[in-house]
């Protein structure tokens, strides 16, 4: 069951595995803690799939499934458990398995981890039954001075300071290692995208204290209404810095699963981690992409917030999107597989599923969610996009398209090498991807389109049924909607299936310790 | 599985002298992004310059 | 390798199609940055936030007595106003209705004064699709010139409330 030497790193006796498959170490303190955030993940996935098809078939006009006031109320749940819960807990787990076995090194503070993990849950539970009991039907952005009730804040303060904690444990573990030189010279490049992920999520939560903390005290009657235009400003601090995680997070998975899957290994160091810095360094206001039509902030801030002349984090982005399918064509070309323009991309693992949902997830990311996620926030081209579905169409790219399908492809290879279980019903785990991938496509899409006619977001009813005055949209926009519509029954059936088939591969999948995982 | 482990398949596998990757594909895949890129980006100035004026 | 120590000689400067690519990239970059610099100057649409503190009650004694002095009827329950071309107009933006409707002439450009009396609103007008965020305490200034005639649709598309999908209301232009 164990492997009898000890394995390389600063562990004590009986603290650490060799992992059968890859040969790297596992601190089975962090093990515990990635098993622990990664299913907490997956439940706040799984509320918030049952929101997005419930969501999905109201705003297919055809359907218009929920009541007004559960439309908004689901909306709520649902942006709160998918931008916030599923990603950050999975962050979390993402950053132990850095922090740790990439390193060779110990967990830091098991009690550390133990308190972040318990504020985060707590925090989570605490929010959505807020949610649920319909006290805080503000959206995910909860704009003051609209208002929900306190503990609404208090979980999100709650689990944010859990993530920080968690995120200060990772620093700490690479202190570790830099002390017990578990590690020489510069460490590995998915640790040091990591390591950009984490620096970023401590400017984000500070930003988030900053805007949600009086907010609290303003729910609880303690302090006035915080001003409009700088909740804004600070929540998006946090709001769009938590997507740069995001995009740092699924990067660095993107190179790990390039590497797990075909060997691809990244051409050149130097390009891939300057990419890195230049996220670090050139997001700081990028909560202007959001205030680009907002009255009190001059046209020259949001020009230069929303691009620092130079759009650097766009350029950082592009190398990434260069650089990774560069390193899995050189090493599908030096497999032989050297035939014509594409034979290296024709015969790559497309029946892996970490292979397939990692490449899906680069193609989305890159080919609209990029693209419109620029677009939209060109300063003056947002005055025909804020607020329209275009805005859902971008992220579902970006967010779902990209990071979730990213994380998913992940958890194929998280599941045998951490919990040490494989995934049954092989031939549907293969399939996920592809259904989940061209649902989301479709979503998007339908989304972009159906907000090019005007149709706004967050909205019950687009014909305006009992308004003082009304006109429905273009027949266009109805035929956007339903693609919508489709695309949403679709993504929610391959996720249904990712959450059944991952769930049953954790509690009931056969195990495979002492021995390497069963290649995909 | 009497595969070799990962890392070692890996560790073997040796860094070629930098300069003799071919990445043709990815090119032409790096391409067409920047072609869809440039049309959506324009299309939508485009779009703009059809609206209202407004200052 | 992406989960190994890297080379000792990794910092080496990129070569080959991925230098032209960080060039080319680089180069995009800097079109999408001049781009709205240009427009700022030379296109006709750009939103310059120009906006003054008020109250929500200051507010709507502007927009009151902007009414008294331009009303020329009603539609559908709500004050319709016929404004000077070139003059300073007043919208205001209240759960769950845009107040008043505005009768306007085509290629005249007006100050479009707009603010929301409790929550935060979006002014979205349909079909043109121009959307501009409305705050309470900000008077967001509009100069905006209406190049096509026709009835057109203000909708809210920031979430305000269980009604939010009922708060809709009129421009008119007549050229």
């Amino acid at each position: 069951m164990t492997s009898l030497a000890l394995p390389v790193g600063n562990f004590r006796t009986g603290e650490a595995r060799t992992c059968d498959t890859t040969g790297l170490p596992v601190c089975l303190h962090a093990q515990r803690f990635i098993k622990l955030n990664a299913v907490c993940a997956v439940v706040a996935l799984l509320v918030g799939a049952i929101g997005a098809i419930l969501l999905g078939l109201t705003r297919w006009p055809a359907v218009h499934l929920l009541p007004a006031d559960w439309y908004y109320r689901v909306l709520t749940l649902h942006g709160i458990n998918m931008l916030i819960f599923w990603i950050i807990f999975l962050e979390i787990a993402i950053l132990y398995f850095a922090g740790t076995t990439l390193l060779k090194t110990r967990l830091a503070s098991t009690k550390l981890a133990w308190t972040s993990f318990l504020l985060m849950a707590v925090g989570a539970v605490l929010t959505n039954i807020t949610i649920l009991q319909g006290t805080a039907d503000v959206m995910m952005t909860s704009y003051a001075p609209l208002q929900a009730h306190s503990n609404f804040y208090l979980g999100m303060i709650l689990f944010a300071v859990g993530a920080l904690l968690g995120v200060g444990n990772f620093f700490a573990c690479v202190w570790i290692a830099r002390r017990d030189k578990t590690y020489q010279g510069s460490m590995p490049l998915v640790a040091f995208g990591a390591l950009a992920a984490a620096i970023i999520a401590v400017v984000a939560i500070l930003h988030g204290a900053i805007a949600l903390v009086p907010t609290w005290l303003w729910s609880l009657g303690l302090m006035d209404a915080p001003d409009a235009g700088w909740y804004r400003l600070l929540w998006w601090g946090i709001g769009h810095q938590s997507q740069q995680i995001n995009v740092c997070a699924m990067v660095s998975t993107w190179y790990l699963l390039a590497t797990l899957t075909v060997g691809a290994k990244p051409l050149n160091q130097l390009v891939c981690r300057s990419a890195f810095v230049l996220y670090v360094l050139f997001i700081n206001i990028a909560s202007a992409h959001h205030l680009l039509v907002d009255p009190g902030v001059s046209a020259g801030w949001k020009i230069w917030n929303t691009s620092y002349a130079m759009y650097l984090a766009v350029l950082a982005s592009m190398i990434h999107g260069f650089t990774v399918p560069a390193a899995v064509e050189v090493a599908q070309r030096k497999k032989g597989h050297d035939r014509g323009l594409f034979g290296w991309l024709v015969k790559a693992p497309w029946a892996n599923p970490g292979f397939s949902a990692f490449f899906l997830s680069l193609i989305i990311f890159g080919f609209i969610g990029g693209i419109t996620g620029v677009t939209l926030g060109t300063q003056q081209i947002n005055i025909i996009a804020h607020n329209t579905l275009r805005i859902p169409g971008h992220f579902h790219a970006t967010v779902v398209g990209g990071t979730s399908l990213a994380f998913m492809g992940l958890c194929y290879y998280v599941v045998p090498l951490i919990f040490r279980r494989e995934y049954a019903a092989r031939a549907l785990c293969r399939l996920q991807p592809y259904l989940f991938g061209i649902g989301i496509v479709l979503v998007s899409i339908g989304m972009s389109f159906a907000g090019s006619y005007g149709v706004p977001r967050r909205h019950w009813d687009v014909e305006f049924s009992g308004a003082p005055f009304a006109k429905g949209f273009d027949s266009g926009a109805h035929v956007m909607l339903g693609l919508m519509g489709i695309g949403a029954v679709l993504a929610f059936v391959g996720l249904l299936t990712f959450i059944l088939l991952t769930v049953h591969a954790v509690f009931l999948g056969k195990r495979n310790e002492g021995r390497a995982m069963t290649a995909w | 599985m009497s595969d070799p482990k990962l890392v070692d398949r890996l560790e073997r596998e040796r860094d070629t002298e930098p300069g003799d990757h071919k990445m043709p594909g990815t090119v032409v895949l790096t391409a067409l992004l920047l072609l869809c890129f440039v049309v959506y980006y324009f299309a939508n100035w485009k779009a703009l310059a059809d609206v209202w004026h407004v200052r | 390798m992406s989960i190994h120590q890297p080379p000792d000689d990794w910092f080496q400067a990129p070569h080959g199609p991925e230098r032209v690519w960080i060039g080319l990239a680089l180069a995009w970059c800097l079109i999408l940055f001049l781009m709205m610099p240009y427009w700022h100057f030379r296109g006709k649409q750009n939103s310059t936030g120009e906006a003054y503190r008020t109250t929500p009650a200051e507010f709507a004694e502007r927009v009151n007595r902007f009414i008294d002095a331009n009303k020329v009827g009603e539609e559908n329950g709500v004050p319709l106003v016929e404004p000077a071309p070139g003059s300073d107009i007043y919208l205001a933006a209240q759960m769950w209705r845009w107040y008043p409707a505005l009768k306007l002439k085509k290629d005249q450009t007006y100050r479009l004064h707009v603010s929301s009396l409790d929550v935060q609103h979006g002014f979205s007008l349909q079909p043109m699709n121009m959307n501009f965020q409305i705050l309470p305490g900000y008077d967001h200034v509009l100069t905006v010139t209406p190049t096509q005639s026709g009835d057109y649709l203000i909708i809210c598309n920031e979430f305000c409330g269980i009604n939010h999908h009922l708060m809709t209301g009129r421009i008119r232009v007549e050229g």
